[in-house]
């Protein structure tokens, strides 16, 4: 032994066992910041995988500049690539049509195929003005290849005729519309676009280098060029995973998610903590041993932090390597359960950004959780070692009331309630973790709200009357339920703009039809009154809107052309799938109602839902009983990112909610343990005098379960009017579902607390059951 | 040359009707080489007494002054120093370190100094006290009387002008504390060592230069053994008493 800071790492070795629970917890905070920044990474890089496929790859576009100005853009250093890129039909309302389908006209550079990260299934990109590239759906259907001719006819009958150079993967975009997608060249494009007549600013699409900080160049650029703000738009999805985007949302889901990490680090710090103040509490008397022989507080603070330091180096490694393992699991698990959103994550990946992050704040905890136990340790009196009695007296000022029946649960609740500090800081502890568990419960209720990917009615593919017509009969939906593949199919009458009146205020609604699926479904949402009236056909339901309140017994009076016709409203939905114009009242009734009050009898809409058993040929069979005047949507893919959304959305709150849950079992063992360990020997003194184990682990019992009474009393004061204000905030106000008692989250947190004291209380007991009653009044240590 | 000077020194415990008076206007010298031991009944103040001597508690009034420098006019910092490098503590109970092996914890205080050992004094003192052999024994491997000697070690290693020890032989069977005596003793002597040590065993006063006796906070100068001898019975008799409770 060279310098005396060596005796941390021997202390360490021989205090193998006893440090095991601080090392433990090390470990913990380690994994659990490793975990959540590295699935963060892990999420940002899919979602800028998924940015990139539904986006495409640029950055930023901007309106106005001519070929020359982007000649001059192209040169600046910053920039990768970019190119122009202009649409036609994209609203489907300009009657461009391939072989009687509507089809969307894109016209772009070749470096376009960069920029918007398109992928070529084969052939290559059109040079001449003369030659396209089609989508794959096209393709199929159509039944072309590389080198077919294709003719477009345009909304005046003039046809333009195209040779097929390449064929393009599938995008979530055109198969929702439903329509074929052409790519031609800007200049083939423009021809089209001057027999348009139309005269538009084009648009340049940019993307810069990596590392660039795009917000700058874009304001440089914007000065270049002389372009206002309003003619900048970003691809806000992909600067977000970039750290890019000042667009408020993504700024407040990224400050969310710093504030949960930051939240988790001050958990972490909190465990390190008061399982360093443990040890210390442990080992008053050697403080106090080498102070007597001559440690300044200085040294024996450094001696303290030295020992903390050495339980990094094994705990830093092991929670990175368990976060790592964790994190390999948790991104298999997503692959396996949704592989279409997550078949892009990473499989093995190494987050190195987690691993310093980990790494970081487990160093940082251990110095920050060592200060003070340094401090206390160094302040540790020389006479504490001398006089032996180092844990005897501990400031007890009052004696313990016998008011509680017998002795030992007297002398249990006493143990706790003694010191108004420690009583304050436990009680708080086990509150705090209360609160945390309520205040993040809401987002569970409020995710559930917000995220339509969860809903019961999302259709996989939508038919559409040409023209938002009626135009469907109830035939149909039956002629396809009968498809192999098909799970569901419900219809929809819709009839908008119907002029209403409310309490004597004239305005406008929009009612739809719901068939029993629907009503169903809808039940889930109701927040007041009841649906029976209106599925008889003796009422209506009304949807919530905030700035239009309509309740329950309120009577309307609809105009349907025939004369004014009263309707009760018998009850009110939170919300409903669908939007309405402002000021518009959404009003959903049966079918029959809506046949006598509008004597339409075919569906706009008719929804359709498949089992797993369906395959294109079930879309395929599904479009040829349609017809082609019915347009079919394909929200296959877009339902499969949303669920994607919903899973990691899931994944984020459950997970923390789980490791609210953990901090507290943590937490409440740790303070058990360290509660005991600072009485062993006053334990070891009544043992002596005849108290028997099962009275011991009685006065335990007594004192743990009086920390968690209190705890629980203070943690569902605070938490329960913290959880009510946080609800209205983010439900109530949006969706006007009144608060309700949250028993469920109660129960998993109290029932949390109570498992964990039972814990906590177990390994002390078994402690005290063992202890040498000589040897534990002789030496604490 | 005074090595140890105690003036006026009081020490006051709680207030009020609570209020002991532990130490009373004690006031004494110690010179240097002298072999001093401080008796009394349990509870008249002798621990006190050493504690506040050795600066490890504070009194309530007086002063003591340790090679000419006045203990509490030292800041905390500056006398953890000064104790580290001045005054050696021996106690009942040894209080070794117990994961540092008999050599290392007689080293133990140079290295809280920042200074490096000795080897020839090391193996000097390991010598002197008999544990050459036992130099990488843990504590938990020695017998009483063997930690104790290590615990000596470890007063001896800075070379303290001053040794406090606390009933050094309470925890120790005859034989054991006639040894640790003879160690004091020849340490005494050989480096010139002052030593004040508390003792109930009156056997033991035999060897010390002079003797002091504590009566309910009160400081009496018996002067040489033979001065001592005439209380020699009550104290026995205390002693008795202590072991019967």
């Amino acid at each position: 032994m060279k310098n005396y800071l060596e005796l941390a790492s021997i202390s360490a070795k021989v205090r193998k066992d006893q440090n095991r629970m601080t090392v433990f917890c090390i470990i913990f905070s380690v994994f659990l910041v490793m975990t959540i920044f590295g699935m963060a990474d892990m999420e940002i890089r899919t979602m800028r995988k998924q940015a990139k496929e539904d986006y495409g790859e640029w950055h930023i576009a901007f309106r106005g500049m001519d070929d020359e100005q982007m000649e001059i853009l192209a040169g600046r250093p910053e920039i990768e690539t970019c190119s122009r890129y202009d649409v036609l039909n994209y609203r489907l309302d300009m009657h461009y049509r391939i072989e009687g389908e509507e089809a969307l006209i894109a016209g772009l550079d070749r470096t376009g195929l960069d920029v918007f990260g398109v992928r070529m299934q084969e052939g290559v990109f059109p040079e001449e003005p003369g030659e396209v590239m089609i989508d794959a759906d096209m393709k199929k259907r159509l039944g072309l290849t590389v080198g077919s001719r294709i003719v477009l006819s345009g909304p005046d009958g003039t046809e333009f005729v195209y040779q097929v150079t390449g064929i393009l993967e599938q995008t979530p975009m055109l198969a929702e519309k439903g329509v074929f997608g052409l790519i031609m060249n800007m200049e083939g494009f423009r021809n089209i676009r001057a027999k348009e007549g139309e005269e538009r600013e084009s648009l340049i699409y940019v993307k810069f280098l990596p590392w660039c900080n795009i917000r700058k160049a874009e304001e440089s650029i914007r000065d270049q060029f002389g372009i206002p703000e309003d003619k900048v738009s970003g691809n806000e999805l992909l600067l977000a995973t970039m750290g890019q985007s000042d667009d408020p949302t993504i700024l407040i889901l990224y400050g969310a998610a710093l504030f949960l990490s930051i939240l988790a680090a001050v958990a972490g710090v909190l465990m390190i903590s008061s399982s360093m103040n443990s040890y210390v509490v442990r080992r008053t008397e050697f403080f106090g041993l080498l102070s007597c022989l001559g440690a300044e507080r200085k040294q024996i603070s450094r001696l303290v932090r030295k020992e903390a330091l050495g339980w990094c180096r094994i705990a830093v490694p092991a929670g990175i390597g368990i976060g790592t393992g964790i994190i390999w699991l948790l991104c298999a698990f997503l692959r396996l359960t949704n592989p279409e959103y997550f078949g892009k994550m990473p499989g093995f990946g190494i987050s190195w950004i987690g691993m310093a992050c980990g790494a970081a704040v487990g160093v940082a905890s251990v110095l920050m959780a060592a200060r003070a136990p340094a401090k206390r340790a160094a302040k540790v009196s020389p006479l504490e070692a001398v006089s032996g009695n180092a844990h005897s007296n501990m400031g007890v000022r009052k004696a313990a009331g016998k008011g509680f029946g017998r002795i030992e649960t007297a002398l249990g609740i006493h143990h706790a309630l003694y010191s108004g500090k420690n009583f304050i800081l436990t009680t708080s502890s086990f509150a705090f973790s209360i609160i945390l568990f309520l205040a993040f419960a809401t987002t569970v209720d409020f995710m559930g709200h917000a995220l339509n990917g969860l809903q019961p009615y999302t259709p996989d593919i939508s038919l559409i009357g040409q023209e938002g017509d009626s135009s469907m009969d109830g035939e149909l939906g039956e002629r396809i339920s009968k498809i192999e593949g098909v799970k569901r199919v419900y219809g929809r009458m819709f009839a908008y703009d119907v002029p209403v009146e409310i309490r004597g205020e004239k305005g406008s609604a929009c009612i739809i039809s719901y068939e029993d699926y629907q009503f169903g479904w809808a039940k889930e949402d109701l927040v007041e009154g009841s649906f029976e009236e209106a599925v008889n056909g003796r009422g209506m339901l009304a949807v919530f809107r905030p700035d239009q309140p309509v309740r329950e017994g309120d009577v309307l009076q609809i105009d349907t052309g025939n004369g004014g016709e009263e309707f009760a409203i018998s009850g009110v939905l939170s919300q409903c799938p669908f939007n309405s114009a402002d000021g518009e009242v959404i009003l959903i009734c049966s079918e029959s109602t809506f046949q006598g009050l509008t004597g339409e009898e075919d569906y706009t809409i008719i929804d359709i839902q498949l089992n797993r058993r369906a395959s294109n040929t079930t879309i395929d069979e599904i479009r040829a009983l349609a017809g082609d005047d019915v347009h079919l949507s394909d929200r296959r893919m877009k339902n499969r990112q949303a669920k994607g959304a919903m899973y990691s959305v899931i994944v984020f709150v459950y997970g923390f909610l789980a490791v609210i849950a953990l901090i507290t079992v943590f937490h409440v063992i740790n303070i058990i343990a360290m509660s005991v360990s600072a009485r062993m020997r006053q334990y070891g003194a009544m043992r002596a005098v005849g108290m028997e184990c099962a009275q011991m682990e009685k006065m335990i019992v007594a004192e743990a379960g009086t920390y968690a009474l209190w705890g629980m009393i203070i943690g569902c004061g605070a938490g329960l009017p913290v959880n009510r204000i946080l609800y209205y905030y983010m439900v109530t106000v949006r969706w006007g579902e009144e608060w309700t008692f949250p028993t469920a989250s109660l129960a998993v947190i109290l029932i949390v607390v109570a498992v964990s004291l039972a814990a906590a209380v177990h390994h002390p007991v078994r402690r005290v059951r063992r202890m040498s009653v000589v040897e534990t009044i002789i030496r604490t240590e | 040359m005074k090595i140890l000077e105690v003036q006026n020194l009081s020490k006051i415990y709680g207030k009020g009707e609570n209020q002991i008076n532990a130490l009373k206007n004690v006031s004494f010298v110690m010179e240097k080489g002298e072999f001093a031991a401080i008796v009394g009944e349990s509870g008249s103040g002798k621990s006190t007494l050493l504690n506040c001597v050795g600066g490890l508690d504070t009194p309530t009034a007086g002063r003591v002054f340790v090679d000419g420098e006045d203990l509490f006019q030292l800041d905390e910092r500056k006398r953890t120093i000064f104790r580290r490098r001045n005054i050696g503590f021996i106690f009942q109970e040894f209080h070794l370190i117990e994961e540092l092996n008999v050599e290392q914890n007689i080293t133990f205080p140079l290295l809280l100094d920042g200074r490096k050992p000795e080897k020839e004094r090391v193996e000097e003192i390991l010598e002197v006290l008999g544990l050459a052999d036992r130099r990488k024994h843990l504590p938990s491997q020695l017998s009483g009387g063997q930690q104790q000697r290590a615990a000596i070690g470890r007063a001896l290693i800075m070379q303290p002008t001053l040794i406090l020890a606390d009933e050094p032989t309470g925890n120790l069977d005859s034989a054991s504390s006639r040894d640790v005596m003879e160690l004091l003793v020849r340490a005494s002597r050989r480096y010139q060592q002052t030593i004040l040590m508390i003792t109930h065993n009156m056997n033991l006063v035999s060897d010390m230069d002079r003797v002091f006796r504590v009566t309910d906070g009160v400081l009496k100068d018996m002067g040489g053994y033979f001065g001592a001898d005439n209380h020699s019975d009550s104290l026995e008799r205390g002693n008795e008493d202590e072991k019967l409770s």
